[in-house]
């Protein structure tokens, strides 16, 4: 006997946290189902051995508001064999998408609502054929299937990354070069004020190119002297 | 070795040549850094939410930095041909100034682009993208930044979510306490849309068929401008410090060389 199976994992949304998708139970339920009404039953794993076939859908203790309290199951997304019409066309996506009904999730006048599911499962599921609140054909009971149960953001872990190697060599590179300059510039006023009398500031030269005279400490060729 | 004029003229020719260089090299950081800071791509209100933009920082003082180098180039220029003391001493020292500023904004752009991770913006974007109930006029300021921004990356991009439209599912987030999952899985601006900007099928994207909504994330979207920003601050900026360490070198020895 046929067993009610997920839909491809291909989907996106094939399991969320309130929602699950089916595959359409095509060329299951034969012509002589073709004045009954296929119901879906959506049950908690803990009903389905003692489960009624002829509770009728959408007395209280079938009633989707009350699941899963006080209704062990209820069935929902009603529909004759035309709406399973056998053969499937090839490359359709044939599909039952439960929970997706939002708008009587709390509406007691609408029992067989397809509403949200109230927690994460696990649920089992089933096609039952009623004539007139009579079963006259049902599908296996599918595996338990469970809903994705969602963390807190607070769960993803934001520690850092570490550093990485760029930012690491443009650090100690720069920071070489730095100290270097440093030094150099150290280096430099200790040279000059060492060196040379701290005495005139104003330069002196009215030409452009500079006439040079040469440091008596680092002669090496006596030039000749210039003025 | 006895200095000849023609060695001190070579000196004095690259150093000219040294600062002309550093000056080009300033507008063109000035111009680099004003580009990023205008922030083309829209993704600020997301660093302004971590509270961590500080490769904005680093490109604000990029602009000052780039403006200073070209101002002190011709310093530099004027002082060399000049062969001013003083001149030349102001340059070096305002010079070195400047270089630990540039200094500061390349290590803060590398060391902040370590920081976003896809972790940092996927917490944030779970956390504050449609966030109903915001605690201060601060936190409503962040939160709308960060839903504008989301909402325009989703479409402009055609992704959804920092990894994908799993992010959605396998956390709960601000976006979901007001959204239920059942109709909304994930936003609707996941959604392909249609020329009119609403979805071509929005069962279908619901269902998650391919083709009717985003599958990709929106991470690649996120990291490319910001790791082309943080980056090009942070390497032009140590090209031309590299630059410049030698020009400073040579000039302070050039210095030394002016004896009066």
């Amino acid at each position: 006997t046929y067993t009610p199976t997920l839909a491809s994992p291909t989907l996106g949304g094939q399991i969320t946290a309130s929602t699950f998708v089916l595959e359409q139970p095509r060329c299951v339920f034969g012509e002589e189902h073709s004045d009954a009404v296929i119901w879906l039953v959506v049950a908690v794993p803990e009903a389905v051995p003692k489960f009624n076939n002829s509770v009728e859908p959408g007395s209280p203790e079938r009633t989707f508001q009350n699941f899963p309290a006080t209704a062990p199951a209820y069935l929902t997304l009603n529909t004759t064999l035309l709406g399973y019409p056998c053969p499937k066309p090839p490359g359709d996506i044939t599909v039952l998408r439960v929970g997706a009904e939002t708008s009587c999730a709390g509406d007691k006048t609408r029992p067989t609502c397809n509403g949200p599911l109230p927690g994460p499962g696990p649920y089992r599921v089933k096609f039952l054929a009623l004539r007139d609140t009579e079963p006259v054909g049902e599908t296996a009971w599918s595996d338990p299937i469970t809903l994705r149960r969602a963390r807190p953001p607070g769960s993803v872990p934001t520690t850092g990354s570490g550093r990485s190697a760029g930012m690491i060599a443009l650090t100690s590179i720069l920071s070489i070069l730095f100290a270097v300059l440093l030094a150099s510039l150290v280096a430099l006023l200790f040279f000059w004020g060492s060196d040379t009398h701290i005495g005139s500031s104003t330069f002196s030269k009215p030409e452009p190119v500079s006439v040079r005279r040469y440091n008596t400490h680092h002669v090496y060729d006596q030039p000749a002297a210039r003025l | 070795m006895a200095k000849s004029d023609g060695g001190i003229h070579i000196l004095q020719g690259l150093l000219v040549f040294g600062n002309v260089v550093i000056g080009m090299c300033g507008i063109a950081l000035t111009a680099e850094c004003i580009f990023f800071v205008s922030d083309p791509s829209g993704l600020y209100p997301l660093l302004e939410a971590t509270e961590n933009d500080d490769i904005y920082a680093a490109a604000w003082i990029g602009i000052f930095v780039g403006f200073a180098l070209f101002a002190l180039s011709i310093l530099g220029i004027i002082g060399v041909i000049k062969s001013n003391r003083t001149l030349l001493l102001v340059y070096i020292i305002l010079m070195l100034i400047t270089y630990a500023f540039e200094m500061a904004s390349c290590i803060t752009a590398a060391t902040h682009r370590d920081f976003l991770t896809p972790n940092l913006f996927m917490k944030q974007m779970l956390e504050m993208y449609m966030k109903s109930e915001t605690d201060n006029n601060n936190d409503k300021w962040m939160t709308e930044g960060v839903t504008k921004t989301w909402d325009k990356l989703m479409l402009r991009n055609q992704c959804c979510g920092v990894q994908g439209p799993s992010d959605w599912q396998e956390y709960t987030s601000a976006f979901r306490a007001t959204h239920s999952d059942a109709d909304f899985p994930w936003p609707h601006n996941c959604c392909v849309m249609d020329a009119r900007g609403s979805p071509v099928n929005l069962d279908g994207c619901k269902l998650g068929v391919p083709g009717y909504y985003n599958s990709n994330g929106c991470y690649d979207a996120i990291s490319g401008p910001m790791n082309t920003h943080a980056w090009s601050v942070a390497w032009f900026g140590f090209a031309i410090l590299c630059w410049t360490f030698c020009v400073l070198l040579g000039t302070m020895f050039y210095w030394s060389k002016i004896e009066y």
